[in-house]
């Protein structure tokens, strides 16, 4: 691990803005701290409404922050002002949201040209780029098809090689194969690792599917059940390039799964 | 129909088959059924009252083969057009003004919604007063009309925009005019269109009223012209085009329409 973390959250707290005569909402995220060093696969395992969209919607800064810090390359994120927030951060973090956000009026190719098109980056290389990516997932020949003529596993590769595409150097993924299908599933993880294994980027993926926790990271952060705060935090010494299939009989991984799922509550 | 087996083959169904050949049969027998009602309805009650319907299209004929009815009809179309294209575009750009300022759109959108109640063809006197008997005033009262069918729409549409896409495309690195350009125009454009559907008809209409008051030109002007004169079958014939115009500027908006919205899911790709 380098000494410099490239992205750290220190005491982060949510809380969302209170409704006009009503008590303020309760704490989503309180007193949450974190970082995540150049290259890592960071997976983030918690229960359902344990603040993890919430978390990845302020590191992506789409949402802000009500407390505490989150420091990107060592530069602070706005507190409190929503009008300040950078989405994106000039594109160096890429997010796959839960759900695909395909634009329903664009076909697959368009969706996935999108962000070259907007960042003023399309040419015949970065074109090249994304008919590559297109091969890789196997969405050839669905190029020209509108998003709601794929099934729910191609929007999914859809919208991540929207993301791969151009390049950020830190993706942020929200249990992107939650709605999958086990063996879409498994197809999935795999075509992700071989991709990551190519480019070696910085992943935070939140799941609340242990094994794929296991299976896909570096590093497994437990949240708590909200207000969420950091319930444990495992090295995942499995060797790689990993086997998706495969792991559930690699010797360290019960061991793993256990700890892991006594924390998960 | 029910096969052997049990399940119902809708493919196979002689009735459905033959439904649209029905339909089409259907709509020209009534068709027959309401110009012989009209010629039976005229005779009736006498020339006077209710044009022959024989004869309406003898005059929309002489008419049309003497230019008179065709430079009406002109008149008409290019002042309802500049009048829906003036009205159309503030009713586009006011929202995605006010979409800039929350605070501002606040303030405003009571009075707004308030003036919307006002009747507009009762400003037309007022129109007259201010602009002078020319285009002017019927200018106005056109964009008027327009302009709050597409305002309210657009408005609307605007709200409705999903804002995960929105936010989609900031992380993307859309600017705040690409994502107008993309996201929100793309996503009001069933709206849009909705109100097209309101807006035209309404402009040829306001457009013909407006006629009826000032100048001497144009289809509104043909109607009032010929009533004047006693004229009933000038009058039915003058009522016949403006609709016969409304339906082919409606069969126009509706093939645009098809058009745009082409990526749009059918009921074949349904998903439920």
């Amino acid at each position: 691990m380098t000494a410099q973390p490239l992205l750290e959250v220190r005491g982060l707290s949510k809380r969302f803005a209170a409704r006009a005569g009503r008590d303020p909402s309760p704490w989503v995220i309180q007193n949450l701290s974190f970082s995540v060093s150049e290259g890592e696969f960071l997976t983030i395992v918690g229960p359902s409404g344990s603040g993890k969209t919430t978390l990845l919607n302020m590191l992506a800064q789409i949402d802000v922050a009500s407390g505490g810090e989150v420091r990107f390359q060592s530069r602070a994120a706005p507190v409190g002002d929503p009008k300040a927030l950078n989405p994106g951060l000039s594109c160096q973090i890429g997010y796959v949201t839960q759900e695909d956000n395909l634009l329903p009026w664009r076909t697959t190719i368009e969706n996935v040209l999108f962000p070259l098109r907007v960042q003023g980056r399309l040419n015949d290389a970065t074109r090249a780029r994304a008919e590559m990516l297109i091969r890789t997932v196997g969405l050839a020949g669905f190029q020209d098809h509108y998003p709601h003529e794929l099934s729910g596993g191609m929007r999914k590769r859809a919208s991540l090689i929207r993301t791969l595409v151009y390049d950020p150097p830190v993706i942020l993924m929200d249990e992107p194969f939650g709605a999958l299908d086990a063996q879409t599933r498994t197809h999935l993880q795999e075509d992700l690792l071989r991709l990551w294994n190519l480019g070696r980027k910085t992943i935070i993926f939140v799941t609340h599917d242990i094994a794929e926790a296991i299976a896909l990271g570096d590093r497994t952060l437990v949240l708590s059940r909200a207000p969420a705060q950091i319930a444990g935090e495992h090295a995942i010494t499995i060797p790689r390039p990993r086997d998706v299939r495969g792991i559930l009989t690699h010797p360290a991984f019960a061991g793993l799964y256990e700890r892991i799922r006594a924390q998960v509550q | 129909m029910t096969t052997s087996d049990g399940t119902i083959d809708l493919a196979e169904s002689p009735r459905l088959r033959w439904r649209p050949y029905a339909v089409t049969a259907g709509r020209i027998a009534l068709a027959i059924l309401l110009l012989v009602a009209w010629k039976l309805g005229a005779d009736a009650a006498g020339e006077l009252y209710a044009a022959d319907p024989i004869e309406v299209a003898q005059r929309i004929v002489a008419d049309t083969l003497s230019g008179e009815l065709i430079w009406n009809t002109y008149v008409t179309l290019r002042l309802s057009a500049i009048g829906f294209v003036l009205g159309c575009a503030a009713g586009i750009a006011l929202p995605f003004l006010l979409r800039r300022s929350p605070r501002l759109t606040d303030a405003v959108e009571p009075y707004i919604m308030a003036s919307v109640g006002i009747p507009k063809y009762a400003l037309i006197p007022l129109f007259i007063l201010w602009f002078g008997i020319n285009d002017a005033p019927k200018l106005w009262l056109v964009g008027l009309l327009v302009f709050y069918v597409v305002f309210i729409a657009v408005f609307a549409g605007i709200r409705s925009v999903d804002r995960r896409l929105m936010n989609m495309a900031r992380v993307l690195g859309a600017s705040e005019a690409m994502i107008s350009r993309e996201v929100i125009w793309n996503s009001l454009l069933p709206f849009f269109f909705a109100a097209l559907k309101i807006a035209l008809p309404r402009a040829v209409s306001a457009a013909i009223i407006g006629e009826f008051l000032v100048g001497n030109e144009g289809l509104g002007f043909m109607i009032e012209n010929a009533r004047n004169n006693a004229d009933t079958t000038g009058v039915f014939a003058g009522i016949v085009v403006a609709t016969a115009l409304v339906l082919v500027i409606n069969g126009v908006l509706e093939a645009i329409d098809r058009r745009v919205n082409a990526w749009r899911p059918t009921d074949r790709h349904m998903e439920l």
